[in-house]
């Protein structure tokens, strides 16, 4: 990518605040994602979350959603922290935030199909923690929720050259990245990482968002951004990807990711794919029901 | 927030309505999928219990916990198991049962092995449909190579061996006579093209498609006989192994292994796995669906 073009991506990031608002909460919310030390964020959630009546109205539906298979519903953020545990109900108002910033509405990208994406990423990149026994599941979750956000701020910023990169990825049947990067010459790689500088995030996060296509970049969070490269990848073969085929095949085990998860998580070896990937499917209907209930009922689409 | 990884908390629906399964069945599954490979996903659980409750009534079992009694104890335990298995994969049987993998087959397969052996004098690809039962595959297969025969595959021979142990079910392929409940899945441009119509009720399978199949008996526990199929670019082999002991299941698909060419590839059943029986196939993701592939000689992957 030449300077100027860093350039016009970091200028026009730059005005993103005259695109759709952000709730207030959010970009605190990410912060206290980020920190560590459990007990004492309890009041601070509950402390923020009871400026935005909306978010905790919706954080309260989605935790009332069979999702959660809770018996009775939470009937306040404190409760819903009680019941499901704080990390959960972080992760709750972050992806509600995030459905307030992005709502559905008719992009060159279809919102509910980016979310679904994204959550799907999310859930596997969780689930993938579990079975290596990574400390931080919510992180990972946060990383995965997160990973695509460039393909946002193309919507928004770059809504006419990314409408040629959507209509060529699905006319040649080829990943996102690669039409983006030979019709724009740059991918939501550049465009996240400038959206996830201005608001931020942990380093490692910026490290996935910036590097999920091209893990040896990442300096630091290479282990992490290995986990969500994979994910993202299983996602997409699993019908959760950007709404077209994508003509391609993934061998999992051979790609460099691998033996870079590996070296960090040695239980690697004995996951079962097979059984990973059918259990995937499994949460597909999920998450078609909880992108439609935070982000707005946006066409299911193949 | 947790989706699959809290299998309780997921709604599941048995017979389509809104009654939760009972846990049991999670249990089934489990042993299952340790036994023959078959995973059935927590959205299909109620197939399982229907079949179960078949069995249940054949035994006279009250409760699927006595159900799961006689599924574990001895001597019942193998005999049960097998009819479990007859039980949930009957009905599956259908002309283009899988368009995930015909997709795989003709968008990404096809062009690979098409522009390796493009090097080579003889252009032939050869299929077997291991365990073909009553031909759905195997027509399926031909059908498709045939819609490929002016574009990719011009100029090649086409092959497809398909084989069963069962006499009657490969009198029953050759004749190719299918109904309205084979013919679910096919289109209107598949049956105008390549039936005709035998009654009111029934197609029967064209001899341009047929000539390109040979029907035979072969029994893929007898080792010599295996070690004659050679040459061969894609193995199917869809729900036959699951009734396998673990020992003969890992000779047969070593048996597949060798009859592969290099860069060939080894199907099985949608929702079935090689459960790690064989560590020479790399496990290849296409979207919607999973092959195994056997590495070419250049890709310095053996």
């Amino acid at each position: 990518m030449t300077v100027s073009l860093a350039e016009t991506i970091h200028e026009r990031v730059r005005h993103i605040e005259t695109m759709p608002a952000i709730p207030a909460v959010f970009l605190p919310l990410l912060k206290l994602l980020s920190s560590s030390g459990q007990d004492a964020r309890v009041d601070e959630v509950v402390r923020l979350v009871s400026y935005d009546n909306t978010i905790a109205a919706q954080c309260l539906r989605v935790a009332s959603s069979p999702l959660f298979g809770l018996e009775k519903s939470p009937k306040s953020i404190k409760g819903a922290v009680l019941t499901l545990g704080l990390r959960r109900v972080e992760t709750i108002l972050l992806t509600c935030c995030l459905g307030q910033a992005f709502p559905a509405k008719k992009w060159v990208l279809d919102p509910a199909v980016f979310w679904r994406h994204s959550l799907g990423c999310a859930m596997v990149c969780r689930k993938f923690s579990e079975k290596l026994a990574v400390a931080d599941g919510e992180k990972a979750y946060m990383a995965g929720l997160l990973h695509d956000i460039g393909f946002m701020v193309n919507c928004l910023v770059f809504p006419e050259e990314f409408a040629k990169t959507m209509k060529c990825a699905r006319g040649e049947e080829i990943p996102l990245d690669e039409a983006e990067q030979s019709t724009m010459g740059f991918t939501h790689c550049e465009t996240g990482q400038a959206l996830a500088e201005k608001w931020g995030l942990a380093n490692d996060v910026i490290e996935v968002i910036a590097h999920h296509h091209a893990i040896e970049k990442s300096q630091k969070a290479r282990p992490l951004v290995a986990l969500v490269h994979l994910s993202d990848l299983l996602c997409r073969m699993r019908g959760l990807g950007y709404g077209y085929y994508e003509r391609r095949m993934v061998d999992l085990i051979a790609d460099p990711a691998w033996p870079i998860l590996l070296q960090e998580h040695r239980d690697l070896e004995g996951v079962d794919l097979v059984r990973f990937t059918f259990e995937l499917d499994e949460a597909v209907g999920a998450i078609h029901a909880l992108v439609a209930m935070v982000f707005g009922s946006a066409p299911a689409r193949t | 927030m947790t989706i699959i990884t809290q299998p309780a908390a997921v709604p599941v629906t048995p017979n389509k309505g809104a009654e939760p399964v009972d846990p049991v069945y999670r249990q089934i599954r489990d042993l299952v999928y340790k036994v023959s490979g078959i995973y059935k996903a927590e959205e299909k659980l109620y197939l399982l219990a229907d079949g179960c409750t078949r069995r249940m009534k054949q035994l006279g079992a009250r409760t699927p916990r006595d159900y799961w009694d006689q599924l574990t104890a001895q001597p019942s335990r193998d005999g049960e198991l097998r009819q479990l298995l007859n039980e949930i994969t009957i009905g599956e049987t259908c002309l283009f049962r899988s368009q995930p993998q015909l997709d795989a087959l003709r968008k990404v397969i096809l062009p690979e092995i098409v522009g390796e052996k493009n090097k080579q004098i003889t252009k032939r690809l050869r299929i077997w449909s291991a365990g073909c039962s009553t031909g759905e595959e195997s027509y399926t297969l031909a059908m498709n190579m045939l819609e490929e025969r002016d574009r990719l595959l011009q100029g090649w021979t086409l092959e497809i061996l398909a084989t069963d142990l069962n006499d009657r079910s490969i009198e029953t392929a050759k004749a190719g006579i299918y109904g309205d409940y084979a013919l679910r899945n096919t289109t209107d441009y598949f049956k105008r093209k390549y039936f005709s119509i035998l009654d009111e009720r029934k197609l029967q399978v064209s001899a341009e498609v047929k000539k390109l199949i040979t029907f035979s008996r072969l029994n893929l526990q007898d080792d010599s006989r295996m070690l004659f199929m050679k040459g061969i670019d894609l193995v199917f082999c869809c729900n036959v192994l699951i009734y396998f002991d673990g020992v003969s299941k890992a000779k047969v698909i070593n048996h597949f292994f060798s009859n592969l060419n290099f860069g060939g590839y080894f199907f099985l059943g949608t929702s079935e796995s090689l459960m790690r029986l064989n560590d020479q196939f790399h496990l290849i993701h296409f979207p919607g669906t999973i092959a195994y592939w056997k590495p070419s000689l250049k890709s310095g992957k053996l």
